[in-house]
């Protein structure tokens, strides 16, 4: 069992605030993965909110994704794709 | 939770007879006349004053309401002389009335009550004043009229919200009750709740039957009143918060930050609604203990979720780096 780590960018204008946490968390609630954050020296895990709340992800921050566990995959590819569509929010660069 | 299925009684009329029992309301009403009519039905739960009526002007005439007289129609009458009143209450009886109301105890004229004893229109008295009288029979017929329901719940005054819990039967509603009523909370009812709407809110009342019975797998049906003393029980709460308990389901999406007020429909009254997934080794109790808490906080306007997320908003937007530059045209919007 590996670990997959990748990088993604918070595009969005708001970073990652209460309702991008929420929606995070939730669509990955299900998975059977471990899945962290890790930003700005601090590791998250990606299935509590009030973990991402504590982040502090502002626009732009890079944030290392790491996933261990049967389902890895999906759930990077699921994080990826939250991250991409900019929590369905305003992106950063209108 | 389906709450559209939930079955609606609503009494179509009820008999006047009804206005003299004991619990009317202490409104203390005596029958001085029309005792034939004692079963005729009230349809509806406005009042009318039919002073233009006994003028003569029967265009418009609200028949079909509770009729209250006050001393402005009494004095009239006595004014008028007896023929034309016998005549101009002979128009007013061709129309269904279904009763007459008298206030400070006031005696009108022979030839009235004559007439209502003819056409057998209960004539009531009260010593109330016509104000009095009037928010009071209001008050009772509009609780007479209201929709009502049965339904398989459980309702707890929670520092005085008035919880009704509702789940799956098994899920541990009886046992969340029992452990909110030794935490110090109020029980309403278990199991069957009544629950009627008054306005815009809804009422729960105890069943006059099973009262304050608890039945718990295992032990069997408690009292408990007797149990936990009478400081424990309650008999009629207003509902502020529906609490629903579901088994927990990973594909289950609910609101995990609270930021959402999601309410419900229930007898046409809109109720705040909770959802809480049961696992066990969850403290159910304590968790509704919040939720009610939390309820009564956020009707004063601190609303935990929102503040919270503000903070995290400002410190992102501080703490935000220059626009990126995007990389393709097309993503732009």
């Amino acid at each position: 069992m590996s670990e997959l780590i990748e990088d993604v960018i918070v595009i969005n204008t708001l970073g990652i605030h209460a309702r991008p946490a929420a929606l995070l968390a939730q669509s990955i609630a299900h998975f059977q993965s471990e899945v962290y954050l890790i930003f700005d020296g601090n590791r998250v895990n990606a299935k509590s909110i009030m973990g991402l709340l504590t982040l502090g992800a502002a626009r732009g921050s890079r944030i290392t994704v790491t996933c261990s566990g049967d389902d890895a995959e999906e759930a990077m590819a699921r994080v990826k794709d939250i991250f991409e569509s900019g929590f369905n929010e305003i992106k950063g660069y209108e | 939770m389906n709450f559209d299925k939930i079955l609606e009684n609503r009494k179509p009329f009820i008999p006047v007879s009804r206005l003299l029992e004991r619990n009317a309301n202490d409104m203390d009403f005596k029958l001085l006349a029309g005792f034939q009519g004692i079963d005729r039905p009230v349809y509806t739960w406005d009042i009318n004053r039919p002073g233009l009526a006994l003028s003569g002007y029967l265009d418009y005439f609200a028949n079909d309401r509770v009729q209250i007289l006050g001393n402005t129609e009494i004095h009239y009458m006595e004014r008028v002389d007896p023929a034309e009143l016998a005549n101009r209450v002979v128009n007013m009886l061709a129309f269904e009335i279904p009763v007459f109301i008298l206030s400070r105890n006031l005696l009108p004229q022979p030839i009235f009550l004559d007439m209502c004893n003819r056409y057998g229109i209960p004539v009531l008295r009260s010593s109330l004043t016509t104000d009095e009288l009037i928010s009071k029979i209001i008050l009772f017929l509009a609780e007479e009229f209201a929709p009502s329901s049965t339904i398989h719940a459980t309702a707890v005054d929670v520092y005085g919200v008035g919880c009704l819990i509702m789940g799956k039967a098994g899920i541990g509603k009886s046992e969340s009750a029992l452990e909110l009523v030794e935490r110090g909370h109020r029980l309403v009812a278990d199991d069957m709740v009544q629950i009627q709407r008054r306005g815009n809110s809804i009422h729960v009342k105890t069943h006059h039957v099973t009262k304050h019975n608890m039945e718990i797998r295992g032990v069997g049906v408690i009292d408990l009143r007797y149990i936990f003393g009478v400081g424990s029980v309650r008999d009629f709460k207003r509902i502020g918060l529906i609490i629903e308990l579901v088994e927990a389901d990973p594909e289950l999406q609910f609101d995990r930050l609270g930021m959402s007020m999601p309410f419900v429909e229930i007898l046409g009254a809109r109720i705040p609604y909770l959802n809480i997934p049961v696992r066990p080794g969850r403290n159910i109790a304590i968790i509704i203990e919040v939720a009610a808490l939390n309820w009564r906080l956020k009707e004063m306007g601190v609303d935990s979720a929102k503040i919270l997320d503000e903070a995290v908003r400002a410190n992102n937007l501080r703490r935000n780096r220059p626009p990126l530059k995007p990389e393709k045209k097309k993503d732009l919007w």
